[in-house]
């Protein structure tokens, strides 16, 4: 049970304050609604370069790390499809010099032609490093434009390509602080030692005076039933073949999002799931072989994914995952493996609710999907989840025409 | 009042810092069982350590082999019950060895715990290694290694590794498709018998942890099936070698990993925390001179950083980075000129206070909760230590002055005692 207080600025800002006297640090958390869906599909990867630019300094404040470092404190970002989160850890007794950082950031940003040159370029040695220089590293780049065509999902947070990045001017950056940047689009978290009464002080103090804005989000097309199975094949220099499977599902907000991550729990989590037992251990089809959900707030996919073991064919391994789940959607789930689901569940939400830091990230993306109870509720919403359902969900998604296949084969397994 | 945005507001230093301590407690069969109380959630992490690390192997790769096959299958269970019924109380297993000793560690549920240890106990009495699971993770594990073999990352960590321990020494020594194809299943149910059954290290465990506990935990393992067993027979001989430079080519790749450094001392040896420091201000943290010129002045690369791996036998230092094959000339010029500052120059009042100030900052995030406790206090028992050396910690960092970190980039980062890895391509 996760307590907290809430209220709203006459900006805007939405801040949650959930205290916790257990630990001697405060996290402060600052969620901006928007992420890479919010892009201009020709200027692909900004949202995640603007993240970096966040860092560059503010109107009052030169060097944001030093101040912070100087505070004691510690500070990291990450930016989704769908959202961008910041987040400072400090000594709770220092925690105001975070209201300080924060607070100019969203007042303003120091806007200069030589720090986005340099950005720019840190990110397109990212881009190199996670996604062209790993092996496998540009799965997603492949299967994102299979699975969407219309929807702004397709493209991942990096962007489509590196030009998108190169390409990013000064005016992009300004438009784009000026229009997602602001209270009105914001939750604030506080979390940890720091009581509601110094909270309150401290955030009408740093965070009452910055003007809302006029902020108007882009229009985008939803993706459309796929009515037909895609596939693409892939060559590269890797040394194993690979099978992606992507099939649409339920977003985050909807009755049946448990159901769907369950079902990829019974699928392929750990060492008795169905997959690792008969497809990795007794047939020995696969080295390793997963199923997951993106997790995205819209419709978002749910992903089989797995490397064959050496001199498998393509074909053998692909009608073994499909014939997985012709016998799981036409039979039953015994009643130890749905407990078994559940046990897992309540486990995983329970160690991630030990810190800090996790519980005020919760809280702030609970505000996005439009509830902050969710994170309380979270844990019934999977141990009310029953067999029918599941199965349901199954039958719904896991068929032909709702999948894009990824064939990534080996340039190397040519003398198999 | 106006708010005034223009100065920082004030800023409390860290002074003290209070560490909720381990507690001994010793079962009916003398082993001891370390607990740390400290959280508000039902959960609770169990390590059992035992004397079964790589420096006790005979053959390459033994010691990773008997701790993955643990959960394959004991003489009542198969590998696939066993996984269901831990699975079921949805709890987590895991298993992980180093040089020195192999952890077993239980996540779960406090009220799944009685369920779970007798699982465990199980495990760690009555393995059998089925030799066609043995086949199989053999040949799984023949495949992940050779998607390793495709990162540069993993390329020049075992080769720098290699250089500067020497190869197949302790901390020298990577596995190899040969090493997993020998492995027989002979010599897994030997290293159990001399290295598991024989006895159990200690055990941590950390998370809600009361009486009950305690008395659960002493059930399932305080009994004559179990021994208190640490051998402490082992003879690690450092060598001490030359200097290198090597280049690993990878033809294939856009960009060049790079990590350059050397041998260094462990957390024994009185220069060490001293020596945190100064690796802090060179590349230990966002604001280190490493990241501020190379990433954020001069956008060569997405990171770079610097860090002191300490084990228990020995240590080595290093500074490490990604960037494009073309940059890297230019890169590791600025990775050169960057020590001879820490030498030459002594470094500014405000940069050493803000690098203090960050230190004790990431210090008390990592005594924050029950699981950093539990690292932290495992530290101190794979070195031999007692909380004391973080207590003096403070003082030491606030104590260490500018002279003293130029004497030690002096004595400690000479150009000519570093040992250069580049894995990349020279095609541009």
């Amino acid at each position: 049970m996760i307590k907290y207080n809430q209220f709203q600025l006459a900006n805007g800002l939405h801040v949650i304050h959930h205290f916790d006297d257990s630990t001697q640090l405060c996290v402060l958390n600052m969620l901006y609604n928007v992420g890479s869906k919010h892009e201009n599909p020709d200027k692909t990867g900004f949202a995640h370069l603007f993240e970096h630019l966040m860092f560059g300094g503010s109107i009052n404040i030169e060097e944001f790390d030093t101040v912070l470092q100087d505070a004691s404190g510690d500070s990291n970002a990450f930016t989704s499809n769908d959202i961008t989160n910041y987040y400072l850890t400090l000594p709770a007794n220092n925690i105001e010099t975070g209201f300080w950082l924060e607070s100019d950031r969203m007042l303003g940003l120091d806007f200069s032609q030589e720090s986005l040159d340099i950005q720019r370029s840190v990110v397109i040695e990212e881009f190199k490093e996670r996604y062209l220089n790993q092996p496998y590293g540009d799965v997603w780049l492949k299967i994102l434009p299979l699975a969407y065509k219309v929807h702004p999902y397709n493209w991942p947070t990096i962007g489509k390509e590196i030009s998108h990045i190169e390409n990013a001017t000064l005016d992009d950056v300004k438009t784009f602080f000026k229009t997602f940047y602001c209270p009105n689009n914001a939750v604030l978290v506080l979390a940890g030692n720091l009581d509601l009464e110094s909270c309150k002080l401290l955030v009408d103090k740093w965070f009452a005076p910055i003007p809302s804005q006029n902020c108007v989000k882009p229009n985008y097309s939803q993706e459309p039933k796929q009515s037909e199975a895609r596939t693409e094949t892939f060559y590269a220099d890797v040394p194993l073949d690979m099978i992606v499977k992507a099939y649409h599902m339920p977003a985050r907000t909807d009755e049946n999002y448990f159901a769907a991550d369950m079902l990829t729990d019974i699928l392929g989590a750990g060492k008795s799931s169905r997959f690792y037992v008969d497809l990795v251990k007794n047939k020995n089809l696969f080295s390793e072989l997963d199923a997951y959900i993106s997790g995205d707030v819209e419709a978002g996919l749910l992903m089989i994914e797995g490397k064959l073991s050496r001199g498998v064919s393509m074909e053998t391994a692909e009608s073994a995952i499909l014939s997985t789940l012709e016998d799981f959607k036409n039979n039953s789930i015994s009643k130890s493996e749905l407990t078994k689901i559940k046990n897992k569940s309540e486990t995983n939400i329970r160690f991630n609710d030990m810190t800090v830091l996790n519980k005020a990230m919760k809280l702030a993306y609970a505000w996005v999907l439009g509830d902050i109870e969710l994170v309380n509720t979270e844990t019934d919403s999977y141990l009310k989840v029953t067999e029918s359902e599941i199965k349901n969900i199954a039958k719904q998604i896991l068929v032909p025409t709702n999948c894009s296949t990824l064939y990534y084969l080996s340039k190397q397994n040519d003398t198999k | 009042m106006t708010l005034n945005r223009k100065n920082s507001p004030d800023v409390v230093e860290i002074k003290s810092i209070y560490i909720k301590e381990a507690q001994e407690n010793i079962l009916s069969n003398s082993i001891k069982l370390y607990t740390i109380n400290a959280s508000n959630e039902e959960v609770i992490k169990i390590d059992f350590i035992f004397d079964a690390g790589s420096n006790v192997q005979k053959f390459k790769s033994e010691a990773y082999f008997t701790s993955k096959m643990l959960s394959e299958g004991t003489s009542k269970y198969s590998a696939a019950q066993l996984a269901e019924e831990l699975d079921f109380y949805g709890a987590y297993f895991q298993t992980k060895n180093n040089a020195e000793e192999a952890i077993i560690t239980l996540y779960c549920l406090n009220k799944h715990l009685t369920n779970c240890l007798p699982i465990i106990v199980e495990i760690l009495t009555d393995s059998i290694f089925p030799e066609n699971d043995l086949e199989i993770l053999k040949k799984n594990a023949i495949q992940k290694l050779k998607v390793n073999e495709e990162r540069n990352s993993y390329l020049v960590r075992s080769a720098f590794n290699e250089a500067v321990f020497g190869e197949n020494t302790l901390y020298g020594s990577y596995s190899n498709i040969t090493a997993i194809e020998s492995i027989q299943q002979k010599q897994l149910v030997n290293f159990y018998k001399n290295h598991y059954q024989k006895g159990i290290k200690y055990i941590l465990a950390s998370g809600y942890v009361n009486n009950e506990t305690i008395e659960t935990i002493n059930t399932n393992f305080g009994s004559n099936t179990f021994n208190v067993y640490d051998n402490l027979t082992y003879n690690y001989v450092a060598k001490d070698l030359e200097p290198a430079d090597l280049y690993i080519d990878k033809s294939n790749s856009v960009q060049s990993a790079i990590r350059i450094g050397r041998r260094l001392f462990n957390r024994n040896h009185p220069d060490f925390r001293e020596m945190q420091l100064l690796n802090l201000i060179l590349g230990g943290y966002f604001g280190s001179r490493l990241m501020k010129n190379i990433r954020e002045e001069k956008g060569l690369t997405y990171g770079i950083y610097s860090a002191i791996e300490a084990y228990p036998y020995d240590a080595c230092w290093y500074i490490d980075t990604e960037m494009n094959n073309d940059l890297c000339e230019t890169g590791i010029k600025e990775i050169y000129i960057e020590l001879a500052r820490l030498r030459e120059e002594l470094i500014e009042e405000k940069e050493l206070n803000t690098a203090k100030n960050y230190l004790l900052g990431s210090f008390l995030r990592s005594i924050d909760g029950p699981f950093s406790l539990a690292d932290r206090f495992k530290i101190l028992k794979d070195f031999d230590l007692e909380y004391q050396y973080f207590y003096e910690f403070i003082e030491i960092i606030k104590n260490t002055t500018a002279e003293r970190l130029k004497e030690l980039a002096n004595l400690y980062l000479k150009e000519e005692d570093l040992t250069s890895v580049i894995v990349g391509s020279k095609e541009i």
